[in-house]
């Protein structure tokens, strides 16, 4: 390896929504027509951790709540903004839901399933490529925010209280 | 964490006994002949760094055999080490693709071989096989489940015997591949541990000598057997 000069880490910003689902006519008719609208309430589940992910979510209205829960202790990791995109590595990867989304407002959110997406991916690469881009650029932002957990915890000495809830290294930070 | 090397590192990947079981690596032909003609084989020694955190990102590298520590350096030069990648693993991934300096450090903890792609190359063969970037995808994802897991290990154990028999299980699973016995090679030491297990040295210490008396586990050599991994896991609730 060649001796790289060193840079300060920044945290990878995320990209407008509309570039990042914008894709030629016929993809775009196929995602807006399985596209399906979830309205909830204050306090609905809208998915459970450990459950099967169906699609990739997109925050239309409301604030949801995100939260980890292991046997009887449950932390929560953040809220959602309007243009988050929610569970983008459930989507990709393994297909099971990382965490549990609770509404904490009514709103409402987009849904595009994962066969819809499997199909788009297809038959438009580029849209395929820009997703990958994006989960890469939420990976380095997690990367970023659990440093600065350890980090936290570390100071505290000995991580004897659970860390609070902003700590966490979750989801998009903001597509705003 | 798993201690499976094999005795004789793939010289190309065409020919990779191994393929099969890697993640990342298990193409079709199609994608696998494109595969094996980009990037170079490269052979590290214990203690040889492969990137270091702020280095801009120029490469991807794949494991094809070895163990690789990916950590992290506070200011006050604290190391935090945030998991031991194996073969198979693809490390500075999300930094290339995100565009951004490479976020942690990769140090190899045994002699390595790692199969290293510039990015662009990596890139445009991410963008002519639609498996190669589903599986880079699952590499991505996996990737921040690891993060996601690591913050929780650490939020929601309590006691630092929780978050070590958290380590060991976690260890264990990955090793035991369906297996019923859970035995794997410990690779670092109790200071490199006691760092992922946010306690002190003399904590992984003492509690793997408790652990050991109360037979939940036997430790042989650098090979840790889980016995009883439910009264691990009872510590960890």
């Amino acid at each position: 390896m060649q001796p790289e000069a060193k840079s300060e880490i920044g945290e990878a910003s995320a990209r407008p929504l509309a570039e990042l689902l914008s894709c030629p006519p016929p993809i775009a008719s196929l995602l807006n027509a399985s596209a399906q609208c979830i309205v909830f309430d204050t306090r609905d589940t809208i998915f459970q951790q450990g459950a099967e992910c169906h699609g990739l979510y997109v925050v239309v209205s409301g604030q949801l709540l995100r939260k980890a829960e292991r046997l009887e202790k449950r932390l929560t990791l953040g809220t959602t903004r309007v243009g988050d995109l929610v569970e983008l590595a459930a989507t990709l990867g393994d297909g099971r839901h990382t965490y549990t989304l609770v509404a904490q407002s009514s709103g409402s959110l987009l849904m595009l399933p994962m066969n819809a997406l499997a199909q788009a991916f297809h038959s438009y690469p580029p849209l395929r490529m820009r997703l990958l881009e994006e989960l890469a650029r939420e990976v380095s932002r997690a990367y970023v925010s659990c440093r600065a957990t350890r980090l936290a915890g570390i100071r505290r000495h000995g991580f004897k209280s659970p860390l609070v809830a902003s700590d966490l290294p979750l989801g998009p930070q903001s597509n705003d | 964490m798993a201690g499976l090397h094999p005795h004789h590192p793939p010289e190309d990947c065409l020919n990779c006994e191994h393929r099969h079981l890697r993640m990342f690596c298990n193409l079709t032909p199609e994608a696998l002949q494109d595969y094996d003609g980009i990037g170079i084989m490269m052979s590290h020694a214990r203690g040889a760094k492969l990137f270091s955190e702020g280095d801009p990102a120029r490469n991807v590298f794949v494991i094809c055999f070895g163990q690789v520590k990916i950590s992290s350096t506070s200011r006050d030069g604290k190391t935090m080490i945030l998991k031991i990648a194996a073969p198979g693993d693809v490390m500075g991934l999300s930094a290339v693709l995100a565009n951004v300096p490479h976020e942690v450090t990769a140090e190899a903890i045994e002699p390595c071989q790692v199969k290293t792609v510039r990015k662009q190359e990596f890139v445009d063969f991410l963008g002519r096989h639609g498996i190669a970037s589903m599986h880079a995808a699952q590499a991505l994802s996996g990737e921040y489940l690891t993060v996601f897991h690591d913050a929780k290990r650490l939020a929601l154990s309590g006691s630092a015997a929780g978050r070590l028999a958290r380590l060991l299980l976690d260890w264990g699973k990955s090793a035991a591949n369906g297996k019923p016995e859970i035995r794997f090679t410990m690779a670092l030491t109790h200071e490199e541990i006691a760092n992922m297990a946010g306690t002190s040295r003399e904590t992984v210490t003492r509690l793997l000598n408790q652990f050991r008396r109360d037979q939940w586990i036997v430790i042989k050599g650098s090979s840790l057997t889980i016995v009883k991994p439910d009264q691990l896991e009872s510590l960890t609730a």
